[in-house]
């Protein structure tokens, strides 16, 4: 049964129908709609919201699950907010085993921690980098690219050319 | 050395490996075996440590993250419309796929629709990656079960499809053929006519391949009944595309979620019931023949028309009009220096490539930079099957196994 | 002496053969891997070369074609492999990506595969087409013959 009481918010977005719980509940939401026959995880990962002015955010990270029903071929994202300089979550992999790794990257990625996730380390960086890539502070990073306009000295000048 | 019960930790290379002590079925200890990632048969950088008993394998831990780009946040740092030459590079045997996933989200966002000839253009571009990202699979994993021929026959078709590819677009592999708003440019007469006698010439050379390999008793008694997967595993494990249809789940998103007008193509959904790597074998088979099908008919359905909408806040417009409006150079200026902003919303949109779901979750913030764009990877969930299908196999059986998973790393690792 | 004799200073003489049958270690990365293994099929063949030998190993392989991005993640592991080499040993980078960074510019790669090992012969592209890394062979192996006896620098 979709759980009616879980539901803090929901929407459209684009076509795609969302709804919004609470982090504390997410394990419930997700058992709810896994009975409700939405058995397959397409994906989950999770959103920066830093500076973001494009609407109120209740917290900075953002966590989206996207679930999809086989039979019936509909789809729904199911959002949750976490904040803290280490937020925290209850794992899903259990529920849906294709969470695993993707728990795995989102803690890589953006330091979000997975309650009870039997392995949750480094997956895409090395197991000894500091700090969380995909976060909006985190820089981009790579070498300055130099640009010739401001040289001064031509290999052949101009007007000899 | 007496360390049963107990775990050593080491950390080397910037990977922690924990060997767990176990002992094997005849008292010795398990024999842990480093696979990759310099290996020639995985297909990749992945790296599998391996637990053996004698030759059997008890577990294996796959260790990604050796090719590791940072796409997703180059795709933050770049305009929306420049996004698009990044995506072509995750999964690298199939761009066109790629760049469609994207464009069609960014399109959903931005309330647009691609023209009638931009669908069939763009249907045709992924259906010939679809068979150019086969014939890559077809061909290595031949030469690495023994049968060198294979890879020499493969490429030879693929490069007349790069070839294509090139007329069309000017790149051979990295296409960045389908953009935000249609494509890139309309396809040439000679291009119609190279497509045309590749869809004449390629049921030939699939017969060809089958002649070499379906029979064949060496690759047969090397694929069936290895890497079994059944139709549950598969579905809890979340596998798309090939794995999931080699265990008889009729499931391709082209007839279940179709997308870009694949609703107006007749082909078929190539299942097999045998669960094994050489069920797969067959099922990718009976795809290249359906691709090659359907090329055909979008070849007849080509329908006339612009293949770029006629947006100027989205699309740059042609070069003869700058010289005579000025709002024309004011949107030229305007996309080449900005860019366009998508309003602000969230969209996930997942089309099949060859290796299974393949999907672009895109948010934006209302600004011409993306705030999030998530790939979300047919290989990166299918390699978590990989210790499903392996174990209580022989080492050997491996190679086989990575093989018929057809895990590209780059979209495993983007 | 007729025409059966042909007389050569020892450094040419070796200097051709180790040019002739150059032969890579299989180092393939990313996309330019597949224009790689092209590069050794029918139509564009790089065996007639010398080089169709790609070996695994590296303690058996001349050349190293560095052919994709490289990650932090798999620098240590490229140094490792370079140095499993035997000399005299010769690196192509193959491709934008590994050798400046190509297309991503940040954290997560290494912007040019020179920044750990010393590099031979650059290859542009994204990626070069196989007469590019055949072009950057042919460079190369003239390089290796004018060297002739002494090993590289």
């Amino acid at each position: 049964m979709i759980d009616e009481a879980l539901v803090v918010e929901s929407g459209i977005s684009a076509g795609d129908p969302w709804l919004t719980v609470e982090a504390g509940a997410i394990r419930d939401a997700l058992t709810g709609l896994k009975h409700d026959g939405y058995r397959l995880m397409c994906f989950m990962t999770c959103v920066d919201h830093l500076a973001d002015s494009s609407k109120e955010w209740p917290a900075r990270f953002e966590l989206v699950y996207q679930l999809r029903n086989l039979e019936s071929r509909e789809e729904i994202r199911v959002r949750t907010f976490v904040d803290g300089e280490t937020p925290r979550i209850d794992s899903v992999q259990d529920i849906f085993p294709p969470a695993n790794w993707d728990e795995r990257e989102v803690y890589d990625m953006f330091g979000v921690v997975f309650n009870d996730h039997p392995d949750l380390s480094r997956i895409l960086m090395p197991d000894d980098w500091v700090g969380h890539p995909l976060r909006r502070d985190y820089p981009v990073g790579g070498d300055p690219v130099e640009f010739s306009a401001e040289h001064e000295t031509w290999q052949t000048a101009p007007e000899k050319a | 050395m007496s360390t049963t019960g107990s775990s050593v930790s080491t950390t080397t290379q910037g990977v922690t490996i924990t060997k767990s002590g176990e002992s094997g079925a005849f008292g010795g200890e398990l024999l842990t075996v480093n696979f990759g990632p310099h290996h020639p048969s995985t297909h990749g950088v992945l790296r599998l440590i391996v637990d053996l008993d004698g030759e059997q394998i008890r577990r294996i831990k796959p260790v990604i993250g050796y090719l590791h780009t940072g796409i997703e946040k180059q795709m933050e740092a770049l305009r929306w419309q420049q996004g698009v030459v990044v995506t072509d590079r995750h999964d690298y045997l199939s761009p066109p796929i790629n760049n469609l996933a994207y464009a069609l989200a960014v399109e959903r966002l931005m309330g647009v629709e691609a023209t009638p000839r931009a669908q069939v253009l763009r249907v045709i571009m992924s259906e010939l990656t679809r068979l150019s990202s086969h014939l890559v699979w077809l061909g290595t994993s031949g030469i690495e079960l023994g049968a060198m021929s294979m890879l020499m026959y493969c490429f030879r078709e693929r490069e007349t499809i790069l070839n294509m590819n090139e007329e069309i677009s000017g790149y051979r592999m990295h296409t960045s053929y389908i953009r935000p708003g249609g494509v890139m440019a309309d396809a040439t007469p000679r291009w119609l006519e190279m497509v045309d006698q590749f869809v004449r010439d390629m049921p030939g050379h699939i017969d060809e391949y089958e002649s070499l390999l379906t029979m064949n008793p060496i690759f047969r008694s090397r694929t069936m009944e290895i890497g079994r997967l059944s139709a549950d595993d598969a579905k809890v494990l979340g596998a798309t595309g090939p794995m999931l249809r080699g265990s008889g789940v009729a499931w391709d998103l082209r007839k279940s979620m179709p997308y870009s007008g694949y609703e107006n193509y007749d082909f078929e959904v190539a299942t097999s019931d045998r669960c094994d790597c050489y069920g797969r074998y067959l099922v990718r088979i009976k795809e290249m023949r359906e691709a090659v099908k359907i090329i055909g008919q979008a070849l007849d359905k080509l329908p006339d028309g612009p293949v770029n909408i006629d947006d100027r806040k989205m699309l740059p417009p042609p070069r003869e009009e700058l010289e005579t409006s000025m709002e024309a150079v004011i949107h030229h200026f305007k996309l080449f220096t900005e860019g366009y902003s998508v309003p602000a919303g969230d969209v996930y949109v997942a089309v099949e490539s060859g290796r299974g779901e393949n999907g672009c979750y895109v948010v934006s913030d209302g600004t011409h930079k993306p705030r999030r764009v998530k790939f979300r990877s047919a290989s990166f969930v299918n390699l978590q099957a990989l210790e499903r299908m392996a174990l209580n196999h022989m080492i050997a059986d491996m190679v086989a196994i990575i093989g018929t998973a057809d895990t590209v790393l780059g979209d495993v690792d983007r | 002496m007729g025409q059966n004799v042909l007389t050569t200073t020892l450094g040419k003489l070796i200097g051709w053969g180790r040019g002739n049958s150059v032969w890579p270690a299989q180092f393939g990365l990313a996309c330019c891997a597949i224009e790689m293994i092209h590069t050794a099929t029918a139509s564009v063949d790089i065996a007639r070369f010398g080089s169709e030998a790609m070996r695994a190993s590296p303690r058996q392989a001349d050349l190293m074609i560095v052919s994709g991005r490289v990650s932090q993640k798999m620098a240590p592991i490229l140094r490792t492999i370079y140095d499993q080499m035997p000399e005299p040993k010769w690196v192509i980078s193959m491709g934008a990506c590994a050798s400046t960074g190509g297309v991503f510019n940040n954290y997560a790669l290494l912007q040019g595969v020179d920044k750990i090992v010393p590099v031979d012969v650059y290859v542009p592209g994204c990626p070069p087409r196989p007469e590019d890394l055949l072009n950057a062979l042919m460079i190369l192996q003239e390089r290796i013959k004018a060297q002739g006896f002494s090993p590289r620098q």
